[in-house]
């Protein structure tokens, strides 16, 4: 690489990072340099969100570092979107889609304004991408997992930011939402964002992302998603006990292939 | 027919009059802070906070001898946010969960109050008899220059509420994507608890240490009944907090002896228990029909 060469995208560096004296991430070293859809993948309680949240300095960091675009977060902050565990939030809680989808156009609005017409049509627009236009005014708790995961999806796209953080966007999510969710990552990626995904089905993360990181605690291994993903790996990620509903889906997908 | 003259008089006297205007005032703002208060889910706090405001008012009349509604108020705020901090001391110190830590606070700081009051009334210490009155609520004693301090006290609250609306809401609804979009998620808490604080201490004087926290949550809990939507939520929570406090001033001038605190409690519940009831989609009556009548289309089609 040459001296004029951008900087990588986001740099882990020995990140170490604990809640309360449990380490929950040890000496993680992860370099992205290109766009890509970007699957972390590992057992629960892997740090895999830890992770996520290392990066957008939601959790104290014990040891390391992370840079974005080769700078400190808070230079880059606006950059950065975010969709967190569809779980974290209270789902009764009295706003509407587009009132959600808005709110990631707040750190553009800053202190005391209000989203604008141009806001309003960005939130608009975002909520098309992921086909939930009709629904704008409806209450967010009125809607189904899957579509849910859409709004959080959506107000990620109005921060039209270059890295996207998505911690489980697929979690509880019906086959329809998850295609769709999967059609707005790629198109996301095509565009030249990196997107980064905590995602469990590694089913999925095989057909859909370029790249992959391995984690339980540690990084076991990190790369192009054909490579990295080897049963070997795996293996070692889930402390040997293999992820068997996936095996079980492979046999099940070659026998109806060969019959 | 004489004594309803009587108390018809006494209930549109001047001073009266402004102690209800001043009251209506403190009714909205708490209701319209208590929303954003109740949706942190932090009800609870706000009911330590009223708590120990009382040995707050106490401290401060110990010290000056002074019976200023002013004064005792301050002395309320500055108790009620020493509370909260020592609550957020505890629960990140002792590993202690939330809501044995909010009780001890509560009854801590409650205790503390009536000791002191007891104390100073016992020794006979003139005017301290008067500071009961902070239990329970009991606006006869107001003066209009009283009424007009929490009046503008409840209109600053409503502004800040106003201006940081979209700021708070965020926090409220999601923490950490108000984090990872660089809000100050700390310092707004921060804000938003000594909001719910100032509204319990200017609600103090009508509804008393240990009823106030009604006047943050009720008009809240009931409004949502009524609407999906944040900002009608918080005016709808503001109008029934002034119904709630205006009725209680009214009546407990008409009626002798009759302290304000209770009387504004049960208007609120009474309206919180007809929202329940039949709000249009939320409400029990709104539900049952709906039941019934998919039950109706499940026959149809069995």
């Amino acid at each position: 690489m040459t001296a004029s060469a951008a900087p990588p995208l986001i740099e882990f560096h020995d990140v170490t990072a604990a809640y309360g004296r449990r380490p929950v991430l040890w000496n993680v070293d992860l370099t992205i340099s290109e766009p890509c859809l970007f699957g972390v993948v590992g057992p629960n309680g892997a740090g895999k969100s830890t992770l996520l949240k290392a990066a957008l300095g939601l959790v104290p960091l014990v040891g390391g570092n992370v840079r974005l675009f080769g700078e400190p977060l808070r230079n880059v902050r606006k950059r950065v979107g975010y969709v967190p565990q569809r779980e974290t939030v209270d789902w009764d809680f009295p706003v509407s889609v587009m009132d959600v989808v808005l709110m990631g156009t707040y750190s553009q609005v800053g202190w005391f304004r209000w989203p604008g017409r141009r806001e309003r049509q960005l939130a608009k627009d975002c909520l098309e991408r992921v086909g939930l236009a009709d629904l704008a005014r409806r209450q967010i708790g009125r809607l189904s997992g899957g579509q849910q995961q859409r709004v959080f999806l959506a107000r990620a796209l109005a921060q039209q930011a270059d890295i996207y953080l998505l911690d489980e966007p697929m979690a509880g999510v019906d086959a329809r939402s998850q295609e769709q969710i999967l059609h707005v990552l790629s198109e996301l990626r095509n565009a030249g964002k990196l997107v980064i995904v905590v995602h469990h089905d590694l089913r999925t993360v095989r057909e859909w992302f370029d790249a992959v990181a391995l984690i339980d605690r540690r990084l076991v291994a990190a790369g192009a998603t054909h490579e990295t993903l080897s049963r070997e790996n795996v293996q070692r990620t889930y402390s040997g006990v293999v992820d068997i509903l996936d095996e079980v889906g492979h046999a099940v997908e070659r026998r109806s292939r060969t019959s | 027919m004489n004594l309803s003259n009587m108390a018809f008089e006494g209930l549109f006297a001047y001073n009266t009059l402004v102690v209800m205007i001043g009251t209506a005032a403190v009714g909205f703002a708490a209701g319209m802070v208590g929303s954003l208060g109740v949706l942190r889910k932090r009800a609870l706090v706000s009911d330590a906070a009223a708590h120990v405001t009382l040995a707050g008012v106490a401290t401060v009349f110990a010290l000056t001898g002074k019976r200023d509604l002013p004064v005792l108020l301050a002395g309320a705020l500055c108790a009620a946010i020493v509370g909260v901090a020592v609550l957020v001391f505890l629960k990140r110190f002792t590993r202690t969960r939330d809501d044995a830590v909010t009780a001890i606070v509560l009854s801590v700081g409650f205790g503390a109050g009536i000791a002191i009051v007891a104390g100073m009334t016992a020794r006979g210490v003139p005017g301290s008899a008067g500071l009961e009155h902070f239990l329970l609520g009991h606006t006869a004693a107001l003066t209009s220059g009283d009424a007009a301090l929490l009046a503008i006290v409840s209109v600053v609250s409503v502004s800040v509420v106003a201006m940081l609306f979209k700021e708070v809401s965020l926090i409220a609804f999601d923490q950490s994507f108000a984090a990872a979009t660089g809000w100050p998620v700390a310092f707004l808490d921060y804000l938003l608890v000594v909001l719910v604080a100032v509204m319990v201490v200017v609600g103090l004087p009508a509804a008393g240490a240990v009823l106030v926290t009604a006047l943050v949550v009720i008009p809240p809990v009931a409004a949502r009944q009524w609407t999906d939507r944040l900002v009608v939520m918080l005016m709808v929570a503001g109008l029934i907090g002034m119904v709630s406090a205006v009725g209680g001033v009214a009546l407990s001038a008409i009626v002798p002896r009759l302290a304000t605190g209770p009387v504004i409690v049960l208007f609120a519940a009474v309206i919180f228990f007809v929202s329940c009831l039949v709000a249009p989609k939320r409400g029990l009556l709104a539900r049952v029909a709906r039941s019934l009548r998919s039950q109706g289309i499940a026959d149809e089609h069995g």
